[in-house]
């Protein structure tokens, strides 16, 4: 456990994610400015700041959750070093030429960069394939570190004890840790959305270089883009639960939790339904079968709702009428765990055919994945990183202004967010650089969720210069 | 179990959706889509001179291309037309008019009238006979090669109607006697409403989730969906396999 390697990769780990973090904050606040004619940006940088500033959010959020789980896991199983630094390695690279491609090449086909925008060239023509070897990299760093990561588990648990199986008999002889169990249910989703990835890439690198000889089907085209995207937005936020259920109990002074019949099978539900609720973001595609759809929404109600019923049930047991040592730590945990089931029913409600009519593509879809990103995963994420940073430079002193972080991150965050749903509710479209004068609120609405975003950032950098600082002296110590 | 089963259930499963994966529909149809028809010079057998820009301005068009010595497909695609459209006359909410045109150089003004009186359309305001000296050049914006037969004295050609929006962009185009549904179908393409039955072809498109058939109006599986499964197959495969390597080497 106290491999000082480790420590020290995810002490760079953390304040890579926090730096990036900021920045691309910064971005976001940006284009809320510009859709509230505060500040005057052309088309071209808005679209350019929304490809930055979404696949580096997507990006920086799932390596937090990976390298959290990682460090965690050395307490079950030994990890590999190696992979750890190499994903590092790979990702600051990736991210170096994404933002190359996008900032400099001015690449704008969003953080979805859906078939065929990549190929209608807008932009410096280096600026697609740079683009697509950035996700490249990204992707190679990431796959051989979960394929580590599993490889570490497997040697120790068989595959029925590391999806906690025997937990759906009477008295299992041996337990599963939760950590262990949701681990290892995220990391197998994120294999498989990364190898869609793959496919995705070889297909999109093979049209580019085929001079129209071989061209792309873009129903297929969409079904992986989303399969990747979709699929790795919601296994970064199990990432995040999978050290809540380690270290909340821990944190708080209590027992730690265990793994039940309920607990195994609400996450190997969500292992299956995972997979394939990907298809509500295709609810528009009338060439898309109709079966596909019903099966997206079926899935989104089946993957979400156990795990987050026994997960919340948890928390409520864990808190309610019990001592609880609160600090920081567990307060984002806590506060996270509402985030997500706000986002989450958000989602649900999106995620359902009759609604998607209304809601498809309005500030609704931002509300709800900034709800379970900004005010749910990124908690998670941050919990682990105060806890860490405490944890290891044995700093006892309780923190000033705790409250204050605390007050500003969700007061910003529900302001923030409040914008995009009222925006959403009011069929107001995402994605508009400038709103035309037909959406009356929408300017309105756009500078009010930028006054809060900065509200929420001012929160974060306060907390990131505590964190920064204490993992800048675990990277620089001796021992 | 996976020798006796399983393998051949899978291979049939591949085989079948390989078989469906080379089938490919009739793309004569679908060439030409969204290009713009030549604005070709008409005479009308009402005296009128007019180009056919103009004329699909007025109206969205329905393009016939006949002979009047045809003694094959064209008065069957003639009759065919008129007896789908009584069941979709040209309206406010559905406007069209039907141009038939002659793709002989020998047919005259006169030979199209004939035409029009014998099968009672001459009068009718939604029907318009016409003659162009510019017919080479239509023929070859809507995809369209009549072949001259010395043998028999006649042209082999297709049946075809081809639509024409009223911006003069081609919409759809129908070959071969069709029934009235793929005819109400054309009519909803050249008033531009959405018709969800094709999508934009591409011989090069190798891997497409479903292979549409413009002669039967339906999708078959195709080979994409395979790409949609292979994640998880091989995440899967990858973890039993992981598990069997390492369990192996503690062995």
């Amino acid at each position: 456990m106290e491999n000082t390697l480790l420590k020290k990769n995810t002490a760079f780990w953390i304040i890579t994610i926090l730096v990036l973090f900021v920045l691309s904050i910064i971005l976001g606040i940006i284009m809320r400015l510009n859709q509230g004619a505060i500040i005057r940006l052309s088309p071209v940088t808005f679209y350019t700041d929304m490809t930055t500033h979404g696949l580096t959010m997507i990006g920086i959020w799932f390596v937090a959750g990976m390298a959290g789980i990682n460090f965690i896991m050395e307490r079950y199983v030994k990890t590999s070093y190696w992979a750890n630094l190499l994903a590092l390695i790979f990702t600051i690279a990736g991210i170096v030429m994404l933002w190359v491609s996008t900032l400099v090449g001015n690449f704008h086909a969003g953080w979805t960069f859906l078939y065929p925008l990549p190929f209608k060239i807008m932009w410096s023509q280096w600026a697609t394939p740079m683009f697509l070897f950035s996700l490249t990299t990204l992707g190679v760093g990431w796959l051989i570190w979960c394929l580590s990561l599993v490889t570490a588990l497997l040697k120790k648990y068989s595959i029925p004890q590391v999806f906690a199986w025997q937990h759906f008999k009477k008295n299992p002889q041996l337990e599963t840790p939760p950590f262990v169990l949701i681990s290892m249910i995220s990391l197998v989703g994120i294999i498989t959305c990364l190898i869609a990835a793959v496919v995705l890439l070889i297909l999109l690198f093979s049209e580019y270089y085929s001079n129209g000889t071989f061209v792309n089907d873009a129903l297929l085209m969409k079904n992986l883009t989303y399969f990747f995207g979709h699929t790795i937005a919601n296994e970064m936020l199990y990432l995040g639960l999978a050290i809540l259920y380690e270290l909340f109990s821990e944190i708080s002074g209590q027992a730690k939790w265990k793994t039940t019949w309920y607990v195994a099978l609400a996450w190997n539900f969500t292992l299956i339904f995972i997979l394939t609720a990907f298809f509500h973001h295709l609810y528009m595609d009338f060439v898309q079968p109709e079966g596909f759809q019903l099966i997206g929404q079926i899935a989104s109600y089946s993957a979400s709702l156990p795990a987050a019923g026994v997960t919340v049930f948890s928390v409520i047991v864990a808190v309610y009428r019990k001592k609880v040592n609160w600090s920081l730590a567990n307060l984002l945990f806590f506060i996270g765990v509402v985030g997500w089931v706000i986002g989450g029913i958000g989602a649900v409600i999106d995620a359902t055919i009759s609604n998607n009519f209304i809601l498809h593509n309005t500030l609704w879809v931002p509300a709800h994945f900034h709800t379970y990103n900004a005010l749910g995963n990124v908690l998670f994420s941050l919990a682990f990183f105060y806890w860490f940073s405490k944890h290891y430079t044995n700093s006892n002193s309780k923190d000033r202004f705790s409250t204050l972080k605390l007050l500003f991150i969700v007061v910003g965050g529900i302001g923030f967010l409040l914008a995009f749903y009222i925006g959403g509710a009011d069929s107001i479209p995402r994605r508009y650089s400038d709103y035309p004068e037909a959406f009356t609120s929408a300017k309105a609405l756009a500078a009010f969720g930028a006054a809060f975003a900065t509200v929420y950032l001012i929160g974060i950098l306060i907390l990131f210069i505590n964190i920064s600082n204490r993992c800048l002296r675990i990277l620089f110590s001796r021992s | 179990m996976f020798k006796n089963f399983i393998f051949p259930f899978l291979i049939f499963v591949f085989a079948g959706i390989s078989i469906a994966q080379t089938q490919t529909p009739n793309w004569s149809e679908e060439t030409n889509i969204y290009d713009k028809v030549y604005d070709a010079s008409l005479q009308l057998i009402s005296g009128e001179n007019i180009s056919l820009h103009q004329l699909a301005e007025k109206k969205p068009l329905i393009i016939a291309l006949i002979f009047t010595r045809c003694t094959g497909v064209c008065s069957p695609l003639l009759f065919q037309l008129m007896e789908s459209l009584q069941h979709t006359p040209s309206d406010k909410n559905n406007p069209y008019s039907v141009l038939v045109v002659s793709f002989d150089t020998l047919d005259s003004l006169k030979d199209m009238e004939l035409m029009a009186r014998r099968i009672e359309l001459q009068k009718n305001k939604d029907w318009q006979f016409a003659i162009t000296d510019n017919i080479s050049q239509l023929n070859a914006s809507v995809g369209f090669n009549p072949i001259w037969d010395d043998n028999i004295q006649q042209f082999d050609h297709d049946a075809l109607l081809v639509g024409v929006n009223s911006d003069g962009y081609i919409a759809k185009k129908l070959i071969g006697l069709r029934n009235e549904k793929e005819i109400g179908l054309l009519i909803s393409s050249i008033n531009n409403v959405f018709s969800p039955t094709y999508r934009l072809p591409n011989p090069n498109i190798l891997f497409s989730c479903f292979n549409y058939d413009p002669r039967t109006g339906k999708n078959t599986p195709g080979l994409g969906l395979l790409f949609i499964a292979l994640p998880a197959v091989v995440s899967f495969s990858l973890v039993f396999g992981i598990r069997f390597l390492v369990k192996r080497k503690t062995v």
